[in-house]
């Protein structure tokens, strides 16, 4: 009898599992796979009479290519990435830690606080453009005014300084997706665990390392992986403060698969690009959550 | 000390708040400027004379109101739709018994938010074509749905583990099926979860441009992103009417927002909670 | 499937004729705006009302995300009768058998006659056969701030590329924030480069395009000549922030007052008249290079028909109307690119205007010698970030100009 139940209740379990997969099936999957094959093929919209495989020039192109090279544009996302996801988390965290106490208004703040998470990609982008412009941002206009800077910086035209600022702009962004997160996941904390610590003696520094990330850490894993894959296939606000430039200082995986596509017509190779970027993440993804489960958290 | 804490405390939330806003302040005064004042140099911090003109183009000649309307159709039922999806699937991940599979449908679900939009963005166009059902917002929530899966199903997942197994057999003994033990005990202890990740999606459809622009041919289909995108031309950007469609694109997203904040720090809590 | 649909599609079309004599013909334009989207709607509506039995349904994607659009559409057949194809479009287009050669209809059009050489030149660009109407030609003149001149002592206009050269490098004193020249860092930049290097080098001439896989001189004495000017254009008389400009910064520049000298479109008078006073300015056609002429590129977009659409009468009748002089110089005067036809520059007084008159002057005098790309070229689609990496690399003192020639060299053999 309880056998029975037992194997109908797994039978449902897979049965409703059916719509999500069928639309991941139908509307990710497929054209992925199509996508895929996409990238073996020589697959350009300026001519298509001859989509044949190319014998993986495709990818030989991209880590041969002389004008946009894989290592620094490799490098450029390397950076991208992890200085972003650091500081998101770091300045996430640290205003979700503020905002653990309730006070008076804490709705409106967060509201306020919250909204660049509100905000579309290439939006945020054409507005930072246009605050960093270096003859007439407003950025440039306010350092001056407070006599921070004797002359203006070319945020987005030094290519020393250009990576800095996309980056900015994207912690900008994405900080209010960690601060909501963490700062659920706080209020979840017994306050028992703190009173027993502070019996023992141990200092708020301390009762951060030893109770409260032990505690959240399976949310910081799962919104940290998500988000790291999220940052990598995020190219809007670079494509629209720098398009990569200059000199190729801020072209990252991303924005360069859009310029193969886009401007170089190039399905082929733009494809390919894809397809490394899936690898990349793959492999990330499933060593992060081996490493992660390993430590007895399975819960990702 | 405490004092010292205190003050240290509303400076560092002070300094948030201004970083965040900033921007928003910036956008918001452009949009009432005039066409001249917005290239005026040296810059001028606050328009000299409120200006609607920038909102009037808007409604009047760019049809925003239409816009308006169809993103908050599309972004509705697809949120609604990932959410009603990912209760199923969520579930059944956070009760499936053999790791291994589990495992491996999770990795699934997290490799559907590794492709690149462009890359699958030609095939699937091809295969809606093929059937004649590009130029339509049924389409386009199909596919919102589809992307927005596997974040739903994810963070489902984790408010489901949270709550108690022993619930669920108590109402099974009483009779009801698997199907009823869902509408009746999941659905209602996961409610600010449900909330949480309802607000999540639409935000992420709200914002959605290119799969939009693809998609979308009849000018009253089209969408906020694809209406905000348009104002981008060879003769460069139309700052003062982007704007004002800017700061018009985010009321309903802080509207959600705002109702749904307490939910989601509440919903979260209780996804956080280990069981 | 396919037959089935198709199958079904006919039927359909069966039902819809015998019920109803109405043809839609539906129009994809691409180098939106909402401005010129609602220009054209005017235009459709005032055709439909002549004619009762055509509906025109416009498809305007926006700008950024046009051309893609209309390459997904046509290679999957979706339903489409009028298309705007541009300069950079036309060959993929064609290529993959989406455009109807136009010849038979140019035979029994009137206004053929009246197109102006350019635009003839546009309109036979691929295999000497029209697979468009040209709509809007886009080349380039000097936009002048006289009063910023003044300012600084100078009461000249430039005659030659170097007098325009020294003259930029005369007045710049970044202490004033005063720059002389608005320099273009980013999307097409290669346009700018091209025309100052180019005027150095006297063969050009003779060949098709400025260069090609056929010809190219960038490793001529009188290309590197070109090019060493252009950069000390850069280092002397632009802000170093130039590197980065596209359109925007360009506009806002020029109209501060900070950069006198901007190089641009017809369609960017409209826009800075809007922004400052029009008296401030005037528009003068390029200088002329060393030679006595300077090789002017031209851009330009048209409207074709799909080579699989079921109306190309009906879209001839509508294409033949809207590319009229009539037409086409009402839609050019509200648009700002420049008209196609000789009568539109001797009867509309709006081009007789001074500014849009240095773009009549460029077109009719033996000093301009219109070049285009190698647009049919495989090499083409991607030059634009090629050059302009390399460039930025260039100005930005990461390599040296010989390398860089060689690279472009090797990269066009």
């Amino acid at each position: 009898m309880l056998k029975k139940s037992h194997t109908q209740k797994n039978k449902f379990l897979i049965y409703i599992l059916i719509p999500a997969f069928l639309f991941l099936g139908l509307f990710i999957y497929f054209p992925v796979i199509k996508g895929i094959f996409i990238s073996f093929k020589n697959y350009t919209l300026f001519d298509l009479s001859n989509t044949q495989f190319n014998n993986f020039q495709n990818f030989k192109n991209i880590f041969t290519d002389q004008n946009f090279r894989f290592i620094q544009i490799l490098f450029n996302t390397i950076i991208w990435v992890v200085i972003s996801l650091l500081f998101q988390f770091i300045l996430g965290f640290i205003l979700a830690l503020l905002m653990k106490k309730p006070f008076k208004g804490r709705g409106l703040y967060s509201a306020l606080v919250f909204y660049p998470w509100a905000l579309s990609g290439f939006a945020i982008g054409l507005i930072w453009a246009w605050m960093f412009n270096g003859q007439f941002g407003v950025i440039n206009d306010i350092l001056l005014k407070l006599g921070l800077i004797n002359s203006n910086i070319g945020f987005l035209s030094n290519p020393k300084i250009a990576m800095i600022s996309v980056i900015v702009v994207n912690i900008w962004y994405g900080v209010p997706f960690f601060a909501i997160m963490l700062l659920a996941a706080l209020q979840s904390v017994p306050n028992e665990l703190y009173e027993a610590a502070k019996i023992d003696g141990a200092g708020p520094v301390k009762q951060l390392f030893s109770i409260t990330i032990p505690y959240i850490k399976p949310t910081i894993i799962s919104t940290t992986l998500l988000r790291t894959i999220w940052i990598m296939n995020f190219p809007d606000i670079i494509y629209a403060m720098t398009n990569g430039g200059p000199a190729n200082s801020t072209n990252i995986l991303a924005t360069q698969m859009i310029n193969k596509i886009l401007k170089f017509y190039d399905y082929g190779q733009g494809s390919a690009y894809g397809v490394v970027i899936i690898a990349i993440l793959l492999t990330y993804a499933i060593i992060y959550l081996k490493i992660s489960s390993k430590k007895g958290n399975d819960n990702i | 000390m405490k004092i010292i804490k205190n003050t240290l405390k509303i400076i560092l939330l002070l300094l948030f708040l201004i970083m965040a806003l900033f921007p928003l302040y910036w956008v918001i005064v452009t949009s009432f400027k005039d066409y001249k004042e917005i290239y005026t140099f040296p810059i001028k911090y606050l328009p000299s004379k409120i200006n609607f003109e920038n909102y009037k183009y808007l409604f009047e000649i760019s049809n925003f109101g239409i816009y308006f309307k169809n993103s908050v159709l599309i972004s509705l039922i697809s949120a609604l739709g990932a959410m009603i999806i990912s209760i199923f699937s969520g579930y059944s991940l956070s009760r499936f018994k053999y790791n291994k599979a589990k495992n491996t449908l999770l990795l699934a679900m997290y490799f559907s938010q590794m492709i690149p939009t462009f890359m699958i963005m030609a095939p699937l166009f091809t295969s809606f074509a093929n059937f004649g059902m590009t130029d339509s917002l049924f389409s386009l929530m199909v596919i919102y749905i589809s992307t927005m899966i596997a974040f739903s199903t994810i963070m489902g997942k984790g408010f489901f583990d949270r709550i108690p197994v022993a619930l669920e057999e108590a109402a099974l003994i009483d009779g009801c099926n698997n199907m009823q033990t869902i509408i009746k005990i999941v659905i209602p202890l996961s409610l600010p979860g449900l909330a949480a990740i309802f607000s999540f999606a639409f935000v992420n459809i709200w914002n959605e441009l290119f799969l939009a622009a693809m998609f979308m041919s009849s000018s009253y289909k089209m969408t906020i992103p694809v209406a905000l995108n348009s104002f981008i031309s060879k003769a460069g950007v139309s700052w003062g009417v982007l704007s004002a469609g800017i700061v018009v694109a985010l009321l309903p997203t802080m509207i959600i927002f705002a109702f749904t904040q307490k939910y989601i720090v509440q919903g979260l809590t209780d996804g956080a909670v280990k069981g | 499937m396919k037959k089935l649909t198709l199958l079904l599609l006919c039927l359909v079309l069966l039902f819809s004729i015998s019920f109803s004599k109405t043809v839609t013909l539906n129009y994809l334009e691409v180098m939106t705006s909402p401005e010129r989207t609602k220009l054209l709607k005017d235009m459709i509506s005032k055709y439909e009302k002549e004619n009762p039995d055509i509906k025109i349904n416009l498809i305007s994607p926006p700008y950024e995300q046009a051309d893609q659009k209309a390459t997904l559409m046509l290679n999957t057949n979706q339903k489409l009768d009028i298309v705007e194809i541009r300069d950079y479009t036309l060959k993929q287009f064609v290529n993959n058998g989406k455009l109807e050669d136009l010849s038979k209809y140019f035979e029994n059009w009137k206004d053929a006659e009246d197109l102006t050489a350019v635009a003839k030149k546009a309109a036979y660009t691929l295999d000497n056969k029209p697979y468009l109407v040209p709509q809007c030609i886009f080349i380039k003149a000097l936009f002048v701030r006289e009063d910023v001149l003044k300012q600084n002592g100078i009461n000249t206009l430039p005659k030659t590329i170097d007098e325009l050269i020294d003259i930029a490098i005369k007045i710049t004193d970044p202490s004033k924030n005063q720059y002389g020249f608005t320099w273009r860092g980013k999307s097409s930049e290669f346009k700018y480069s091209d025309l100052f290097a180019s005027a150095e080098v006297e063969n050009i001439k003779n060949e098709k395009y400025i260069y090609s896989t056929e010809k190219e001189f960038f490793n001529t004495e009188d290309y590197k000549r070109g090019m060493e000017k252009y950069i000390k254009l850069f280092k002397e008389a632009v802000p170093k922030d130039g590197v980065n400009w596209g359109f925007n910064e360009q506009i806002n520049s020029f109209v501060s007052g900070m950069t006198p000298f901007l190089i641009q479109d017809s369609d960017a008078i409209p826009l800075i008249n809007n922004l400052m006073d029009e008296n401030k300015y005037t528009v003068i056609p390029i200088p002329e290079g060393p030679h006595g002429y300077t090789y002017l590129d031209y851009g330009f977009t048209g409207v074709g028909i799909p080579s699989y659409s079921k109306n190309k009468t009906e879209a001839w009748n509508f294409i033949k109307w809207l590319n009229s002089p009539e037409q086409n110089g009402y839609f050019n005067e509200h648009y700002g690119a420049l008209p196609v036809h000789k009568s539109t520059y001797e009867n509309n007084e709006h081009f007789k205007n001074e500014k849009y008159a240095a773009y009549g002057k460029e077109m009719v005098s033996e000093k301009y010698i219109f070049k285009t790309y190698p647009l049919d070229s495989e090499r083409w689609p991607g030059w634009s970030q090629i050059h302009e990496v390399d460039m930025q690399n260039l100005l930005l003192g990461n390599t040296e100009l010989k390398r860089v020639l060689k690279k472009w060299e090797a990269y066009w053999n």
